[in-house]
């Protein structure tokens, strides 16, 4: 019993604090690539405080694990065409990073490399290799492989993003619930061998066949992320020169500048957990006029449950209660939910959100479930577990109306022998003496 | 008169009496002793510990009682019983062996004797075994005599058919059961003789006690109104037997209905209904005997005649109309098992489950009852021969006892006994017989004198004859008064005796040799009865198969302790909240030793989980995963016996999942795809069904590295394992005990990425995954 009392508040939105650790990042840089070309992405991590330490794909030092604990809270892999790597960067390690909340920003290209594998394992569909992302709209000077790519909005981007310079790979989205899409292709934009005409056959039949195996269209997605069961985050983005700052400083089209400084500076600020994470700070539950969590509720008590949420503010790097989140629900449930209610905010006091219900009038072991996953934010999972019981021996009433025929017959019982008694005693010899000889 | 041998002649009647009653009190003492001594087996071969499956739970809920008190106990609702659904234990249980203990821990500590609560749970079974030989004698004392009733304890005392659920450690229901019951059976007998309100009382007392002690009570409950109704149709009516049933019914039934387990039962049951319906009857019974005493018209009496069949027959009717309307709840199926053997196996499996509701096997008479069993028709026979009230009912438990018997292993209990008492009565008819000097008079040969030992050499012999001669007496009284079927009976009984008497003009013993053959023959049966009695309870009922032990070819003794390291590491290494699943049997112990929440145990209330249960175990890995998760289950625990050769493992009993999961998912398991051509087997040839089953691939995952790349064999099947052994996806195993007896699984936790864990399990080990294409959004238009 003390064991399901004590509260079992599994809080996965709690990942890790703000430590001046946690801000360790490793880029993983091809050594084909410059440093210098990416200053702009580069300089703009270390100026928000994250220390930056980089080492080829086949240095074997820095590790990214030591005795399999992460040595780094945020891996970069920019090297799109590496090949192979040392010994600790293989896509297991790589899944394992994540379980250990390690946040991961990947490059990909339209090469086959290790990372096409990892990609398939977070749901991700790649276009055959060697088909990077073609675009002939709108017209302009570059090549049809260098897309200006409009950015639709999205809680994880500021808005008002103008278009971005993209080059590489795009990719198709699985049914994974846990894909975050961030920019998606533009619509008049294809995967295709880009030196050959070969493959608009494949894909006119592919768009005959209802979109099977069509790399078109917006559906397609460049840059997503993907927020693992522990709340660790990862970023695939489609090709590395949008991070560049060739890229960042291209004109459009159109004239204007690129969005790409600022859109990979939030999609940075997204996958190294600065926004958009949330966490359960406390639940807790007892019955209407208590205040106390019981040990055991009994079936039709009222009950009331409080949770407290904040979010993680960046900009102080510290927790602050969340009152934003209109769409809590909270179960009550016993193999299925019996019930499931809205969990209001509180209006007033900042990060509670607070509902009161009934029991229901069914006894057994039941779970306070909250279950909040929506695509960016952290996921808000916990499970309180309780007893319900029927009542006890003194919780009944006392009295029932129904009842009163058996009153009456006790009464009448109790009063006839009495009647009965008495005549007995007080009556002739002669009926006593009949009645005794009777009884023989 | 002649005497065989000669008496001492110059004792005082008081002597003797004193004497005879001061070797009573001490034959009673040691038959105690060794009733008590004799069940200790258990402690020395193993040690002080509790027993089998339900004794888990009694000691368990023993020690909420003594710890938390009896309200608490009363209202305790266990939360690890039954995850999600918990257990309203203080309504589901009778209370009557915890309450017992509860007393006893009590009273001693408040005597200042700290003794452990679990050592009053072992002995408590020896305890009352001791009590039982004490009411057997009484019992039997009310019979014949107390030479029988001597007996007749000694017998019960030491009888495998008790000790096989009295041992110490064995610590159920029917430890203190059988005393209850021959108590009740006693006090009803006496209540019956004396015609007394207050010993119908004591009968329902300890019928309550028994009502909160036993779910066989029900054999009371139609025992007695079966021993009145045939006592009415035997033309017994008195004023005793409607004195002793009315005081017997009505406040043994309202008393019963206080235990919250049995509650409105005793008016809402069928089994319960012939003690209402005879007690309707003796009323009736009663008012037309009241009435005929007062009116003499010969029409009258056949008018209420009339009446009174009517009535019964609207009584019946009315019954059987309430039934038909829901009031009254038609016969369980355990009931119904008891009269079609075949009927528990087709519909209610879970019950046709357990061992010991199969039918008795021949041998097992013997082997718990040894020459008693040969003893026992003749003391029903004699019986017959003196067919006072009390002897037609040992006759109606007789008869009863022996067929359920014979359905049901475990009920071989209640049969124990009667035997014991009817196996008392004819021996010690025959010893009284060959013990008595006196010699027939050869001169004197009268025909057909009533009492051919004029002069009692001692008192006994003289009580023995005097009584006797009383018995005659009452035989002859009855006769005229008796019904048709008293009539017959004692017609049919007293002309045997007539006839014989007119064959041989005088019975009796001449000379020392017949005596001692017999009296010899007699002392050696006794002898191997105790023999064969030790032998079987140190060796085939003291185990308490929570420890095993083997023998090796030296002798020397090996203890297989696998259940309880099992348990210990679960209770040591998990987190408290962890959810065990494995087969009910093994619920209780998990409870008991582990401390862990269990999806379903002993108490197999609810028929549906546990085939849940049985669905997880015998469907492949990813259908039996969402089930494990849906109930929060973190390890599964099965037994398996194939490395040592235990046959009583999950793989032997995975049929029977198999069934009762087909019960309610009849679409999703079929029994016969666990066959391959009607044969079970788990080697190469197994069926695919039986080789998917989660059941299987804990049993043998990892098995095949124990040989070394020779053929694995499992001992307890005597089949060849396949070298290439089954692999986990969703499970991975946390323990596997010293002799692979108990195998625990741990339940994996969702995929970090939301895969599949066969598809991440696949990623982990490097394989290579298919590419996939985006997925059609739209139907195909040509399609």
């Amino acid at each position: 019993m003390r064991l399901l009392s004590s509260a079992l508040i599994t809080l996965l939105a709690l990942t890790k604090l703000s430590f001046a650790s946690s801000n360790s990042v490793l880029v993983v840089l091809d050594p084909s690539l410059d440093r210098e070309d990416y200053s702009i992405f580069f300089g703009g991590l270390e100026e928000r405080g994250y220390n930056l330490t980089f080492r080829a794909p086949k240095d074997t030092s820095p590790a990214i694990t030591n005795y399999g604990v992460p040595n780094y809270d945020h891996v970069i892999l920019f090297a799109p065409d590496t090949k192979s790597y040392a010994q600790d960067i293989t896509p297991q390690s790589l899944v394992g990073l994540l379980s250990e909340n390690t946040n991961l920003l990947i490059a990909l290209s339209p090469k086959q490399t290790p990372l096409t594998s990892l990609a398939a394992e977070f749901s991700l569909i790649l276009p055959p290799p060697e088909t990077p992302l073609i675009s002939h709209h709108p017209a302009r000077s570059e090549p049809p492989t260098t897309i200006p790519v409009p950015v639709s909005s999205s809680p994880i981007l500021t808005p008002g993003i103008p278009p971005i310079w993209f080059t590489g790979a795009s990719h198709a989205l699985g049914s994974t619930p846990m894909l975050v899409p961030i920019l998606r292709a533009p619509a008049e934009s294809f995967a295709a061998d880009p030196t050959s005409d070969a493959d608009s056959d494949a894909l006119v039949s592919a768009s005959e066949k209802g979109g099977e195996g069509l790399w078109a269209g917006s559906q397609m997605g460049l840059v997503t992320g993907f927020q693992t069961n522990v709340n660790s985050r990862v970023v695939f983005a489609g090709g590395v020169n949008m991070f560049s700052d060739e890229y960042a400083r291209k004109e459009l089209p159109s004239g204007e500048l690129p969005g790409n400084a600022l859109f990979v500076t939030d999609v940075a600020a997204w996958v190294f957990q600065e926004k958009m994470k949330l966490k359960i700070d406390a639940v807790d539950h007892h019955r209407v006029g208590e205040s106390e969590a019981p040990e055991k509720y009994t079936i039709n008590d009222e009950i009331v449950y409080t949770a407290h949420i904040s979010a993680y503010d960046s900009e102080t790097s510290t927790w602050k209660p969340y009152s934003g989140i209109d769409d809590l629900q909270l179960e009550f449930t016993m193999l299925d939910p019996h019930i499931r209610t809205s969990l209001p905010p509180v209006p007033g006091s900042p990060g509670t959100y607070q509902v009161q219900f009934r029991a229901p009038d069914r006894h057994g072991v039941f779970k306070f479930v909250l279950n909040w996953k929506r695509k960016g934010y952290s996921y808000l999972e916990s499970s309180t577990t309780v007893p319900v019981v029927p009542p006890r021996h003194d919780q009944y009433p006392r009295f029932l109306s129904a009842a009163w025929p058996y009153y009456a017959g006790a009464i009448s019982t109790s009063v006839g022998f009495f009647l009965f008694s008495a005549l007995w005693l007080a009556g002739d010899v002669k009926g006593e003496r009949k009645k005794g000889s009777k009884a023989e | 008169m002649p005497a065989a041998y000669p008496l001492p002649s110059d004792l005082s009647p008081a002597t003797v009496t004193n004497t005879a009653s001061l070797l009573r009190i001490i034959a009673l003492a040691l038959i105690s002793g060794a009733a008590i001594a004799s069940r200790l087996f258990a402690v020395i071969n193993f040690e002080s510990i509790i027993h089998e499956f339900d004794p888990w739970f009694n000691y368990r809920a023993t020690k909420v009682l003594a710890s938390q008190g009896f309200y608490e106990f009363w209202n305790w609702f266990d939360p690890t019983a039954w995850y999600p659904l918990g257990r309203v234990v203080g309504g589901t249980i009778y209370p009557g062996l915890m309450a017992t203990s509860g007393v006893i821990y009590n009273l001693l500590h408040a005597l200042n004797l700290p003794v452990d609560i679990r050592n009053i749970c072992v002995l408590l079974a020896p305890g009352f075994s001791a009590l039982t030989a004490w009411a057997t004698y009484m019992f039997t004392k009310e019979l014949k005599d107390e030479s029988a009733g001597l007996l007749a304890a000694a017998f019960i005392g030491i009888v495998p058919g008790y000790i096989s659920r009295s041992v110490a450690g064995s610590y159920d229901n029917e430890a203190i059961a059988i005393f209850l019951l021959m108590f009740t059976f006693f006090a009803w007998i006496k209540a019956l003789k004396q015609g007394s309100a207050f010993w119908g009382t004591i009968a329902a007392v300890f019928y309550f006690y028994m009502v909160a002690a036993w779910g066989g009570y029900a054999f009371i409950t139609n025992m007695i109104p079966l021993h009145a109704l045939v006592l009415l149709l035997m033309g017994r009516f008195t004023g005793r037997l409607y004195v002793a049933y009315s005081s017997w019914y009505a406040i043994g039934t309202l008393s019963s209905m206080q235990v919250p387990f049995v509650g409105f039962q005793p008016v809402r049951t069928s089994e319960h209904m012939a003690a209402l319906g005879v007690f309707g009857l003796l009323q009736i019974v009663a008012f037309a005997q009241l009435v005929r005493a007062h009116v003499s018209s010969k029409q009258f009496q056949e008018l209420l005649f009339a009446a009174v069949i009517s009535v019964g027959l609207i009584g019946f009717f009315g019954i059987v109309g309430l039934t038909y309307k829901g009031w009254i709840a038609p016969w369980t199926g355990r009931f119904y098992s008891l009269w079609d053997t075949g009927y528990a196996k087709k519909y209610i499996p879970i019950i046709a489950s357990v061992s010991e509701h199969q039918p008795t096997a021949w041998p097992s008479f013997f082997m718990d009852l040894h020459f008693l069993i040969f003893l026992f028709p003749a003391g029903v026979v004699m019986c017959f021969r003196t067919l006072r009230d009390e002897h037609v009912f040992v006759i109606i438990y007789a008869v009863v006892a022996s067929y359920f018997a014979g359905v049901m292993v475990r009920l071989m209990l209640t049969l124990t006994p009667v035997v014991c008492v009817s196996a008392a009565v004819a021996l010690s008819s025959l010893m009284d017989a060959y013990l008595d000097p006196s010699e027939p008079n050869v001169e004197d040969d009268k025909n057909g004198s009533s009492t051919p030992h004029s002069t009692g050499t001692t008192p006994s012999t003289a009580l023995a004859t005097s009584k006797k001669t009383k018995k005659n007496k009452e035989k002859e009284a009855s006769a005229p008064a008796g019904g048709v079927l008293g009539e017959l009976v004692s017609n049919v009984t007293s002309s045997a005796v007539a006839a014989k008497s007119a064959t041989t003009a005088e019975r009796g013993v001449f000379g020392m040799d017949t005596r001692l053959i017999v009296l010899l023959n007699s002392l050696g049966l006794l002898l191997f009865f105790v023999v064969h009695c030790t032998w079987v309870t140190s060796n085939a009922y003291s185990s308490p198969s929570v420890v095993l032990s083997s023998t090796s070819p030296d002798g020397s003794k090996n203890i297989i302790d696998d259940f309880r390291e099992a348990y210990h590491w679960l209770r040591q290494n998990t987190a408290e909240d962890a959810v065990v699943m494995s087969w009910w049997d093994y619920g209780y112990q998990i409870a008991g030793m582990a401390d862990r929440p269990t999806l379903v145990d002993n108490n197999t209330w609810n028929n549906t989980h546990i085939a849940t249960v049985g669905k997880a175990m015998s469907s492949p890995e990813d259908i039996a995963y969402p089930i494990l998760r849906k109930h929060d289950v973190s390890y599964v625990l099965i037994i398996f016996g194939g490395l040592i050769g235990y046959s009583g493992d999950d793989i032997n009993k995975f049929l029977w999942m198999v069934r009762i999961a087909q019960g309610v998912w009849p679409d999703e398991i079929q029994e016969p795809n666990y066959f391959n051509r009607g044969e079970y087997r788990v080697d190469s040839e197994a069926a695919p069904a039986m080789r998917d089953s989660l059941m299987y691939k804990m049993s043998y995952y990892r098995f095949a590295e124990l040989f070394g790349g020779q053929q694995p064999v499992d001992r307890v099947r005597g089949q060849h394992v396949p070298i290439q052994g089954p692999t986990l996806d969703y499970l991975e195993e946390a323990y596997t005990s010293e002799n692979w007896i108990v195998r625990i699984y741990e339940v994996k936790k969702d995929d970090v990425l939301g895969r599949d864990l066969k598809i991440a399990n696949a990623f982990d080990q490097g394989k290579k995954r298919k590419r996939t294409k985006p997925m059609s959004r739209r139907k195909s238009i040509s399609a």
